[in-house]
């Protein structure tokens, strides 16, 4: 305790002792719980965790189980954040009146939450948590959709996902609006550290994590989490669409220290078109009939002025 | 499971549910097989009936890379001591992910039909692949 | 850090904020999450200058709505540990799904809630509107006719919230600008026998015990949720009013002042009463003693002081030889008989006897109960007990211009 846990390699990962537990209710195949594992894994440190309402929370925390092991809280869809802040503010407020049961231990404070709670419903109450200083982390399971819910699209959903909202149709390719810029947004707030994750980039999700809950002060992390069930695709297939994620640069992984200095911190070898990434997911396919294909094209751009953006920020070094 | 049973008088208040009976020290530190886990921690549960299809482990092929261990999403690769030990089916769900990030050639990891036997499918396991040139 | 005790006079001129506020920091809670909002902000910032001039040893998370207040509060209290915060009106409103969760979970959580009406149209005046919100929250709720009040019922509050036979969140009432703006004299306890009347924190299934995690906040389905909703509503039903009871019997031995959880003003030989609460509940009683002397109406009041559980047999009691009573709401039932006068309803329709009842509507957005129209109420009771049967409207309204109002 107290210590970063070391893991150089994939094997000495495996020897951790996981404190998330399976037969829980979340799809085969599903994302969350593979970040959740890796999150989690990343320290031994004591955690107290909550998470907002969502998949996550209605798959781990059904009675009369949990598949928690460590102690967790869930309050409502808007308020995970704030709801493990309470929990931080106690520790410090029993910590210095001498009333902790074990006051060697210093847990970790962890809120988990889908990208509805976050970017929409949530969002007063993180940016509160950010502002206010809490030494919390929180992680968004960002799978650009309210999955619980059968579906519907959030702030964000990318342009063209045909959800069950914004569907495509006879005169419509689906989602209008461009996907809501979390992590640059929570920057602003001049918190240490939030950064962009992928689970099938467990290392540099572990090296993430490990400096976001050493950090004193907000954390906030955006963890990419393709949905089987949403994006369509089929559940073997999810560290593979993961993998097109990062490697098109759809969603490039990067870091902001001290909201304003960012690094770039995994470069594909060979960057996908995509075109290809789009191809692999349900919820892209209409984008490739002929009245929809400049759609496509304007993707690739956005996502090339993207990744300009990020590494001429990286060589600002500001 | 005996709860079901159970009167509005027989539940913890709050619905507080425990994950382990009694204390639980070091969590981080304790393997599955030496946790005093709870009734009502799912671990206990099984959604083996979830699955129409398994991974079966074939160790003769496994280079304990353990990118399968990684990547489940349902802690159902045992792994101890960095070795690949084998499948634990009561929490598998059969979503076929350690199959696909298995990079041996041929895979220590096919998905089988759930009715089939273990040796059956091992014994059909398929040769080295010879890559194209 | 450590922190200052505070040397009170034996009477301090409060108003009901200061109050709350006093009792607050002399419980020493572990945290505070709050959001001002007239006309509770002052709570929140006497709280802050109590922790600025280092009074508090907790801490006090300032947030960013009244959601997150109590959201800050859930959290916190399922964390292990003492918390409180306080709100009005829309807050109360914007907070309401929460108050839901904290009762659900079984945290202790007091929260002062100094009323307001609810907009629209926008008002920032006393009335019962806001708490009338919370009824069906599975919240304890005791009410306050003064700062006086205010200050003691915070540590009955807390003190009966917090036991382990109860775990279950309280709110305390006052009325706003009446008693959070008004100053009077509060008789106060010193900070060592404030805090040790209510005693230290006892954790109970605290997040914070880090050998022993837990799950709060699950799903329950139709297989679950009905038996956890039944739990609830089986322990305010029967173990809160004897909690209540020690406590008032024990603040009394250590103060003197006696609190009940029906209280009764000029009620032993009273053949008409008013039932009301707030600031209303000591206007009516000085009328019932007024027309008692002047007109020989054998007038008495009824003042709610515990609001949830409601105190059904309680006022069976007390209200059985009555011939008339009038049920006074400040707040408006928008399309039905007021509260009071539907469950005052409820606990005399199974009596051999039963009283005759009306209902009044009043005093919204904090318009003046004045003694005369306490005065017209007692003469309606009158009239209703000397004919046996209601000689008036089920339901009036008074003190609004323009043409009578009067339903049913």
């Amino acid at each position: 305790m107290g210590e970063i846990k070391k893991i150089k390699n994939l094997k000495e990962f495996s020897t951790s002792a996981d404190r998330f537990e399976g037969a829980n209710l979340l799809c085969p195949g599903c994302a969350h719980s593979i970040i959740v594992r890796e999150v989690l894994n990343a320290t031994n440190d004591d955690l107290v965790l909550s998470a907002s309402t969502g998949c996550l929370e209605v798959c781990t925390a059904v009675y009369p189980y949990t598949s928690w092991d460590a102690s967790w809280i869930h309050i409502g869809f808007e308020n995970g954040s704030t709801a493990v802040a309470g929990a931080e503010a106690m520790y410090k407020a029993l910590k210095r009146k001498g009333r902790l049961k074990q006051p060697d231990r210093e847990p970790k404070f962890v809120s988990f939450a889908g990208d509805g709670a976050s970017y929409d419903i949530g969002f007063q109450w993180i940016s509160g948590c950010m502002e206010r200083g809490h030494n919390i982390m929180h992680v968004v399971l960002d799978n650009e959709v309210y999955a619980n819910t059968g579906g519907q699209r959030s702030s964000s959903t990318p342009i063209g996902g045909s959800t069950t909202t914004s569907p495509a149709g006879r005169v419509s390719y689906g989602e209008k609006q461009n996907k809501k810029d979390m992590v640059a947004i929570m920057a602003a707030h001049g918190i240490p550290y939030s950064a962009q994750v992928a689970p099938n980039k467990w290392k540099d999700m572990v090296k993430k994590i490990q400096y976001g809950l050493e950090v004193e002060g907000p954390v906030f992390i955006n963890a990419m989490s393709p949905c089987t069930t949403e994006w369509k695709f089929d559940p073997k297939d999810t560290m593979m669409i993961s993998d097109l994620a990062t490697d098109s640069l759809v969603f490039p992984l990067y870091e902001i220290i001290d909201g304003h200095k960012l690094n770039i911190t995994y470069r594909p070898k060979t960057v996908i078109p995509v075109e290809e990434y789009l191809a692999a997911q349900g919820r892209f396919k209409h984008l490739f009939k002929d009245e929809y294909k400049h759609l496509i094209k304007e993707w690739q751009e956005r996502v090339d002025k993207q990744w300009e953006m990020l590494q001429r920020r990286e060589e600002a070094g500001v | 499971m005996s709860m079901e049973n159970t009167g509005w008088d027989g539940f913890e208040i709050g619905a507080m549910l425990r994950s382990f009976d009694g204390p639980a020290k070091d969590i981080a530190l304790t393997k599955q097989e030496d946790r005093n886990y709870s009734k009502n921690n799912s671990f206990t549960a099984s959604v083996a009936d979830w699955r129409i299809i398994k991974p079966v482990f074939n160790k003769d092929y496994c280079i304990d890379c353990q990118f399968c261990w990684v990547y489940c999403p349902d802690i159902s690769i045992i792994s101890r001591d960095k070795k690949m030990l084998g499948v634990d089916y009561d929490h598998c769900k059969g979503c076929g992910i350690c199959v696909e990030v298995c990079p041996t050639n041929p895979k220590s990891l096919l998905m089988f039909p759930e009715q089939k036997d273990t040796e059956e499918a091992i014994a059909e396991w398929p040769e080295k692949e010879k890559k194209e040139k | 850090m450590a922190f200052e005790k505070m040397k009170l006079k034996e009477i301090e001129v409060w108003d009901g904020n200061m109050a709350a506020s006093h009792a607050m920091r002399q419980v020493q809670i572990d945290v505070v999450s709050a959001y001002p909002i007239t006309p509770s902000t002052p709570i929140v910032e006497n709280y802050s200058k109590f922790l600025a001039d280092g009074y508090i040893e907790g801490e006090f998370m300032m947030v960013e709505s009244e959601h997150a207040a109590m959201s800050g509060c859930i959290g916190a209290s399922a964390a292990g540990g003492r918390v409180a915060t306080a709100t009005s009106a829309q807050g109360l409103a914007l907070m309401m799904e929460t108050l839901y969760q904290a009762s659900g979970m079984r945290l202790p959580i007091v929260l002062n809630i100094v009323n307001r009406a609810l907009a629209a149209p926008l008002n920032v005046n006393g009335d019962h509107s806001d708490m009338y919100l919370t009824r069906d929250s599975g919240w304890i709720h005791f009410d306050a006719y003064n700062p006086q009040h205010v200050y003691d019922l915070n540590f009955i509050a807390f003190k009966v919230a917090e036991d382990h036979d109860v775990r279950l969140p309280a709110i305390v009432s006052q009325d706003g600008f009446m008693t959070s703006h008004t100053a009077q004299g509060v008789r106060t306890l010193d900070d060592d026998t404030a805090y040790n009347f209510v005693g230290e924190f006892k954790p109970m299934n605290d997040m914070l015990d880090l050998d022993h995690p837990v799950t709060h906040g699950v799903q329950t389905e139709e297989d679950w949720h009905f038996e956890h909703k039944a739990r609830q509503h089986n322990d305010l039903m029967t173990k809160v009013f004897p909690k209540i009871e020690e406590a008032f019997d024990a603040f009394e031995k250590l103060t003197g002042r006696r609190y009940n959880i029906v209280e009764t003003y000029h009620m032993d030989d009273a053949e008409v009463a008013i039932v009301c609460m707030g600031t209303s509940v000591e206007t009516a009683a000085e009328v019932a003693k007024e027309l008692r002397e002047n007109e020989g109406i054998k007038a008495g009041v009824i003042g709610i002081r515990v609001l949830r559980p409601w105190p059904y047999k309680q006022l069976q009691e007390v209200v059985k030889n009555l011939k008339a009573v009038a049920t006074l709401d400040r707040s408006s039932p928008n399309g039905a008989p007021g509260m009071l006068f539907n469950e005052i309803s409820g606990v005399v329709i199974n009596l051999d006897k039963r009283p005759v009842i009306n209902n009044y509507i009043y005093g919204l957005g904090g318009r003046d109960l004045t003694k005369v129209h306490v005065a017209e109420v007692f003469r309606d009771l009158k009239a209703n007990a000397d004919a046996g049967k209601l000689t008036t409207p089920t339901q009036q309204f008074i003190g609004v211009r323009g043409p009578k109002l009067s339903y049913l």
